[in-house]
């Protein structure tokens, strides 16, 4: 328990929580100084896949990876899920589920056995999920039994489900890291011969972040589709650069080993907000790609400026 | 005694063809597949090796050829380049609305890309040398804020044209030759030039291969990165300017198509994704192996999804490829 709270107080997401905090101040007092749980729940709605793919991808950056096939992946999961509902609600989240593990796999074998560029593999499995999706469920739609939805938009102990879901995630991706795995991808990540030599077994490892990763997108592709009520093929596409930059966002540097989930979390907020600040401003959606690219460019460049005024400080 | 003076030279001839052939056997493999697949063509398509046919196929490579001389030395660098994308939309309705469809405007709307393309990959560049963005986030991100731009430049709709002066460049004949086909011709021999016997193509290999090394032996490695993503932006804007040349119009999205068979094009040439190893001369039977693997599964009317898997199986094979035959040759 300790070590799961150290693992927030000294997270390096204390300035993505500040940047939240900023922006989510400027929204409320736009909005008019008033905000309910019903809002709060409609934000926890709308941010929960990018949220479930953040931490998705967070797993395969701390082992200096990157998983461009995410987004398809959970096109992949959601419509699998919205053919399969017909046949049953359990045989159908299993499959969504399995398909997501299975890529992860793949994935894994790829990069952690093979030894193959992260980003090559990753992009031709991004074009062979896509396929997939497509054969699947060539346009968007299936069924999905309005059941689940039921469930997604109740309010237990008058919380919203999704706001509960969105904790539940964030909680989740901190165990993991408070275990032996969460310790072992922070190894790799920092120094992977270091880690190598003090019996970590480095290709076993990357392996299960991919894996692990699978299983997230396949979670949030899943959420997606029962929170549209319809599957759709082509929704990966929109999640490949958010999931990055949620991570980066989050405080979390691309070279791996470092940053925690909570800060994952505020980087998936942080986006999401600005899309709901740029709404509120009556800005056109063209605006949204291009700030989402700007922010991303800046953030990360502006951790390489810190890192040079740090270097100079200490000559 | 080492070993290689008690062999006898036939046998180190047989090692140094077996170490040739490993460091291509993913352009060796490619070619058989393209003979394949061209006579698989035939049978489907009585007629489809023709001269006419042939040189239609060489066209329709050359586009993406042209795309991949970027993406080439970009990975021969080390790095990747993913913003192409909507760098040849956003160029091609520069080209489309600038020149209006009059000739008087076609050099200025020629220029304009280009030079819309040159900009667009020295940022790219400078943001990867100088402040050390990865180069798959700089460019992710790059695509972004292209696409955004070009949305708010066109305001949703690209207008304009080609005049009928400029689609000569892409669509045009000179006896049997395509024009195209013979630009990409020239711009093949002088990349392959530029990378082999320059001072520069040899800093960029040096630069791939180990960064550090080629920092400390005196070459400027940011200003090599600077020049080679630039570039990248510019091959990526000729191949906008031509393909809104040969469609005689710009649209949005028009570059989507481009940006994984440009990368599966260099893979497949046999060039290192890690950078230092490779050419272009892989890279063009790349292209034209992707071109015709496109136009098969079409003759065979397979569905959008399908190709998208076929597609993605073809670039882990080629990986496969090179990590085996090139893993063993090291």
């Amino acid at each position: 328990m300790t070590r799961w709270l150290s693992s927030i107080r000294n997270s390096e997401a204390l300035g993505s929580v500040a940047i939240f905090a900023l922006l989510f101040a400027t929204y409320f007092v736009l909005k008019g100084c008033r905000y309910s749980f019903f809002e709060a729940g409609n934000l926890a709605t709308n941010v929960l896949p990018l949220v479930v793919v953040g931490l998705a991808q967070y797993f395969v950056v701390l082992v200096r990876g990157i998983d461009l096939s995410l987004g398809p992946i959970m096109a992949v999961s959601g419509s699998l899920a919205a053919v399969l509902f017909p046949l049953g609600i359990v045989p159908a989240i299993a499959i969504a589920l399995a398909a997501g593990v299975l890529a992860g796999a793949l994935n894994g074998l790829l990069i952690a056995r093979l030894s193959l560029s992260p980003i090559v593999v990753t992009l031709a499995t991004m074009s062979v999920w896509d396929g997939v999706a497509l054969i699947v469920l060539p346009v968007p739609g299936g069924t999905i039994p309005a059941f689940l939805q039921a469930v997604l938009t109740s309010e237990p102990a008058l919380l919203p489900m999704s706001l509960i879901l969105l904790v539940g995630f964030a909680l989740l991706g901190t165990w993991i890291m408070s275990t032996r795995f969460g310790l072992q991808l922070r190894a790799i990540g920092g120094d992977e011969i270091a880690a190598e030599a003090s019996g970590v077994k480095v290709a076993r490892i990357r392996f299960f972040a991919y894996v692990l990763a699978g299983f997230l997108a396949a979670c949030a592709g899943l959420y997606f589709a029962i929170s549209t009520m319809a599957g759709s093929p082509i929704i990966g596409d929109g999640y490949v650069l958010p999931s990055i930059g949620a991570v980066v966002l989050g405080g979390v540097p691309l070279i791996g080993g470092r940053g925690s989930p909570i800060g994952v979390v505020m980087g998936a907020l942080i986006l999401t907000i600005i899309g709901s600040l740029l709404y509120f401003a009556d800005l056109a959606d063209f605006y949204q790609s291009l700030i989402n690219g700007v922010i991303l460019i800046v953030v990360v460049g502006a951790a390489a400026v810190r890192d040079w005024a740090r270097e100079a400080l200490a000559r | 005694m080492s070993e290689s003076t008690t062999s006898a030279p036939g046998e180190d001839r047989q090692r140094a063809l077996r170490a040739f052939l490993a460091a291509r056997a993913a352009p060796l493999a490619s070619l058989a597949v393209i003979l394949l697949m061209l006579v698989v063509c035939n049978v489907m398509a009585p007629g489809f090796v023709s001269v006419t046919n042939t040189m239609h196929i060489a066209q329709l490579s050359a586009f993406l050829g042209i795309a991949a001389i970027g993406q080439t030395l970009v990975i021969l660098s080390g790095g990747i380049d993913l913003s192409i994308a909507w760098t040849i939309t956003g160029t091609a309705c520069v080209y489309a609305q600038v020149s209006q469809g009059r000739p008087a405007m076609l050099l200025l709307g020629l220029a304009a890309a280009l030079a819309t393309g040159l900009v667009i990959g020295l940022v790219n560049g400078i943001g990867v040398s100088k402040f050390r963005i990865s180069p798959i986030v700089m460019t992710l991100g790059m695509n972004n804020v292209i696409q955004g731009a070009t949305l708010l430049y066109t305001d949703g709709t690209p207008s304009g044209g080609v005049a009928d002066e400029g689609r000569f460049f892409a669509t045009g004949f000179i006896g049997p030759f395509s024009v195209l086909v013979l630009l990409w011709i020239a711009l093949s021999i002088a990349v392959i030039v530029i990378l082999r016997v320059t001072r520069g193509g040899r800093q960029l290999l040096g630069v791939g291969e180990n960064p550090l090394v080629s920092y400390l032996s005196g070459v400027r490695n940011d200003r090599v990165l600077i020049a080679v993503y630039g570039l990248s932006g510019l091959s990526a804007a000729l191949a906008g300017v031509l393909y809104a040349s040969f469609s005689g119009a710009s649209f949005l999205g028009m570059g989507d198509t481009f940006v994984l068979p440009a990368i599966a094009a260099v893979v497949i040439g046999g060039a290192s994704i890690y950078g230092g190893r490779g050419g272009y001369g892989g890279t063009i039977i790349g292209a034209f192996f992707l071109t015709l693997l496109t136009t098969l599964l079409s003759i065979v009317n397979f569905s959008a999804g399908a190709r998208g898997v076929i597609y993605g199986g073809v670039i882990i094979a080629a990986l496969l490829l090179n990590r085996f035959t090139q893993g063993a040759a090291r």
